[in-house]
């Protein structure tokens, strides 16, 4: 009897179960844009979640210019050579032009497309495609993320400029391009840009059509999605799963090996890995940091640590008093003595034991701030060449850190009351470590914190989550902080432009609040056939000068040397304290081949073959 | 249905309505009150893109001003706006494509808790202190006690890692596979907890007067328990179902991490970390009439299982 009303309930469940999910496959089949697929290679990868946007003048996330490359053709793009090295190489162009300098300094590129391109709905792609996506992605009212990577075109300024109340004082400016013919597209730079080319490879610079993005929801569904590269928007389940579909038509297609790139979008990096690990997914691009040592050597194949231009650094508040209670220092002696303090505790740390015990992903003690992997123009490492040739501001080698350490104690023992006894100083100022809410950052903070222990100084963490901790770091609201800085392009501008007293980036405060009063600065860049001479200047008067010599600089060494110079000047503070250069870990399935990614860690899955 | 219990609806309704208004204002001045933008990101963008930005969503305008609007919006052309993150979609598609999948294991999770909670709750009423019983207790004490986050990773690396029977994330092409490991993990606190309710209920009504006097006159025990012992102690149960919404709301934004399930409790934290104002507003305000709703419908359902309640 009762074996029959068990019976009976449990079937009554499994109808129901049905009952509520049965008319899934049909809707699914009915719903998906998606072509019968099911032939012809695939690859499952998995790189975040859903991706903000997938607009190419909108998006400013690695994994969504990842899709973007797959999805467009813009002037130029990434490549793999024959070596295995990275080139920049044309892609909707015919060749990579060289610019045609002007009376006013200005550069003039022509550039003709290739035949053959078309968008995919079948009309064919013209210059004016070009024209228009970069009016567009600069302007105003678009107001994109990276807008400004179209600075360094003619007109950009003009486009920004506003007066004191933040009013745009042209509101009819426009970038120096135009479309000259539907073939030919003749665009002109503010100045000659030694990483023009590389800039044409970024999305932002891709092509879009006037009527398909009048639509504002244009990039959200495959139905409304044109687009001209090697493939095609074929679905999108938002938030679950983003299809891309070789495009036949497109003049390259041949060269493409992958018919379908299926990209699972999951914000879990666990989840990731459990689908890595059950064979589903064949590619993610994240893995759980506390999993990485146990990867290492389960996976050794699979796990790949490549390197990204980009460094994990605290950064210090420069208005931040730090010298001990009753100090008489004042002024500019003051301020130097504040950088030598904040140097000296930047040899306390073991840089080593940061990567290898914490971090645990392959990364690279640093001793500069422009990042391991930027590129001068003889080809050599710019970051080797840091510090007049010394390869760093300190050593970070293991055998280095006790002198480190002693160096760094006899420093403080000028400012400080230390007690031999016990081996600390006693009068060092209580700092706060301001960290956004994570483990790994949390346990690099907590290490630092242990280091400044060691010899007598208190340092509490304090943690926030990730929207506050970027208002209140941009604030300059805090004593110390985690900071982090990838690179958009290979040029080490873009780590020292972020510095000047007027930059949205300027976390450290440079040429800010009390700072702004500081002239303890100098600069003089008569060695590079320039007039200024700054002795005892401000932040604005002297670094801030020294970045716009250098991005109007056309000479390549001369500009290099330069940049050298900035870095020095940012480093001689102290508010910059390097920690290591960034990685980018991600596992791959044995069986595919032909896999590459840049050094902006966009990964590119157009010529993978699985075995 | 009387005059009484349709009054008593009427002000459930009004009272329901007054809830949500409430939710809606405190979430609007508090989510304006934290710091931190939807436009601010890692790297800044010039004060003249920031302020074009929220001039072009009206968050140049005040506080006060921007609720009254959004009210108005909503009231009276339902219109929550377009998202700040997720440029080009509108709050609605987003929670619309969110609460397709969210609906759907919520629904299987409180079906699938019902059933085996009731079944396995009678069974061990019946079968009291016997060896089924106790074996029913000990698991369903584990299961309560035992976080989603847990159960569902240990289910993972049983099912999707060790034998590899079912995939590991919910996406639309893993199908109603995708779905089951992400149903059980979310199925088994309400079902156990279920089955104890009924468990202690049945026992309660098993040992009532009428059932008695059932047994004496020789009804069949099967008649007994559907037709009287089951339907008297499904009441308690019945005062559980709200609770277990709400469950089942929050514990699905645990569960969606971990299974990649493309719900709407992923939808809602990133709205936060992102500040996605409209975003945020949308998913607090679906959730919160979710469970209004679903409070007021249980009290009804009291009704109709037991007459001798009055709703007033």
């Amino acid at each position: 009897m009762k074996k029959r009303i068990a019976a009976i309930l449990l079937v009554l469940a499994m109808v129901l179960a049905l009952a509520a999910c049965g008319s899934k496959p049909q809707e699914e089949a009915a719903g998906s844009a998606e072509p019968a697929a099911a032939s012809g290679s695939s690859i499952s990868v998995c790189l975040a979640s859903e991706p903000d946007t997938i607009d190419p003048a909108l998006n400013s996330a690695v994994d969504g210019a990842t899709l973007l490359a797959h999805l467009f053709s813009g002037l130029a793009k990434w490549s793999q050579d024959a070596d295995g090295k990275l080139v920049i190489v044309p892609d909707a162009a015919e060749e990579l032009v060289e610019g045609v300098v002007n009376d006013d300094g200005t550069v003039t590129y022509t550039y003709t497309l290739r035949d053959g391109l078309v968008w995919s709905d079948g009309q064919p792609v013209t210059a004016g495609d070009f024209a228009f996506a970069w009016q567009r992605a600069a302007s105003p009212e678009l107001a994109a993320d990276y807008g400004y990577m179209f600075e360094v075109v003619d007109g950009y300024a003009d486009m920004w400029e506003t007066d004191a109340d933040e009013n745009f004082v042209n509101p009819d400016a426009q970038l120096n391009v135009k479309a000259v013919d539907d073939k030919t597209l003749e665009v002109t730079t503010a100045s000659a840009i030694p990483y023009w080319n590389e800039l044409l490879a970024f999305p932002t610079y891709f092509p879009v059509r006037e009527d398909v993005v009048a639509d504002d929801a244009w990039a959200t569904d495959p139905s409304t999605y044109v687009c001209n590269g090697l493939y095609t928007l074929a679905g999108w389940d938002h938030n679950s799963l983003i299809t891309l579909q070789k495009n036949p038509d497109h003049p390259d297609a041949a060269e493409v090996t992958m018919d379908t790139i299926e990209c699972y979008l999951s914000d879990d990096a666990n989840n990731m890995l459990t689908n890595f690990k059950n064979g589903d997914w064949d590619f993610i691009d994240d893995v759980p940091t506390n999993e990485i040592a146990a990867l290492k050597t389960d996976y050794p194949d699979n796990f790949q640590v490549v390197g990204q231009i980009g460094t994990y650094y605290v950064c210090w508040n420069i208005n931040e008093d730090i010298l001990p209670a009753g100090s008489t220092l004042t002024g500019n002696e003051a301020e130097a003595a504040k950088a030598e303090i904040r140097n000296a505790i930047s040899l306390l740390f073991d840089r080593n034991y940061i990567v290898e015990e914490i971090a645990q992903g392959g990364q690279v003690p640093a001793s500069s701030f422009v990042a391991m992997g930027m590129t001068e123009p003889d080809g050599s490492e710019f970051y080797k060449n840091a510090n007049n040739g010394e390869g760093g501001y300190f050593k970070v080698d293991a055998d280095s850190l006790e002198a480190n350490f002693n160096s760094a104690v006899e420093t403080l023992k000028k400012y400080y009351t230390f007690d031999e006894a016990s081996q600390k100083f006693t009068d060092f100022p209580t700092l706060t470590y301001l960290y956004n809410t994570s483990d790994a950052h949390k346990a690099i903070g907590e290490y630092l914190q242990s280091a400044l222990a060691a010899v007598g100084i208190t340092m509490n963490m304090e943690n926030q989550e990730w929207a506050t901790f970027l208002n209140t770091r941009k604030a300059g609201d805090y004593s110390i902080a985690r900071n982090g800085w990838v690179a958009d392009y290979n040029d080490p501008i873009c780590f020292l432009d972020m510095w000047t007293s007027g930059s949205g980036n300027n976390d450290v405060q440079f040429g800010k609040g009390d700072h702004a009063a500081v002239t303890g600065y100098s600069l003089d860049l008569t060695p590079f056939g320039l007039d200024t001479k700054v002795e005892d200047g401000t932040w604005a008067e002297t670094y801030d000068v020294l970045i716009s010599a250098i991005k109007s600089c056309t000479d390549p060494e001369t500009r290099f040397a330069m940049m050298h110079v900035a870095e020095d000047m940012l480093m001689e503070t102290g508010c910059i304290c390097p920690i290591y250069y960034y990685t980018d870990l991600y596992m791959i399935g044995d069986n595919v081949d032909g896999f590459f990614s840049n050094p902006l860690g966009y990964k590119y899955f157009m010529y993978c073959t699985k075995g | 249905m009387n005059s009484k219990t349709l009054t008593y609806i009427l002000k459930r309704l009004v009272l329901a309505i007054f809830t949500v208004w409430v939710v809606i204002t405190v979430t609007f001045f508090v989510m304006h009150a934290v710091p931190g933008g939807p436009f601010v990101g890692e790297k800044a963008t010039t004060p003249a893109v920031q302020a074009a930005m929220e001039a072009k969503y009206g968050l140049d305008k005040p506080v006060g001003t921007q609720y009254m609007t959004y009210l108005k919006d909503i009231v009276t052309k339902f219109d929550f706006g377009p998202s700040l993150k997720q440029r080009g979609r509108m709050v609605t598609d987003i929670i619309g494509d969110g609460m397709k999948t969210s609906a759907k294991l919520g629904i299987m999770a409180a079906v699938a808790a019902a059933v085996v909670g009731i079944v396995l709750g009678a069974v061990a009423a019946l079968r009291r202190n016997k060896f089924i019983d106790r074996i029913i207790m000990v698991i369903t004490t584990a299961f309560v006690s035992m976080p989603a986050f847990i159960m569902g990773s240990l289910l993972l690396t049983l099912f999707a890692i060790k034998l590899g029977w079912l995939p590991a994330n919910a996406s639309a092409k893993a199908g109603v596979s995708g779905l089951i490991l992400p149903v059980i993990t979310l199925a088994l606190y309400p079902a156990a907890y279920i089955t104890r309710l009924t468990r202690s209920s049945m026992l309660d009504v098993l040992g009532q007067d009428y059932i008695r006097t059932a047994r004496a006159k020789g009804v069949s025990g099967g008649k007994i328990i559907f037709g009287h012992a089951l339907k008297n102690s499904l009441i308690p149960v019945l005062t559980y179902f709200g609770p277990m919404l709400a469950y089942i709301v929050t514990g699905s934004l645990v569960v969606e991490k971990i299974f990649a399930v493309p719900g709407i409790g992923r939808a809602f934290v990133n709205s936060i970390t992102g500040r996605d104002y409209p975003l945020i507003m949308g998913t607090t305000i679906i959730l919160a009439t979710l469970i209004v709703v679903m409070n007021l419908l249980t009290d009804i359902l009291y009704k109709v299982v037991d007459p001798r309640i009055t709703l007033e």
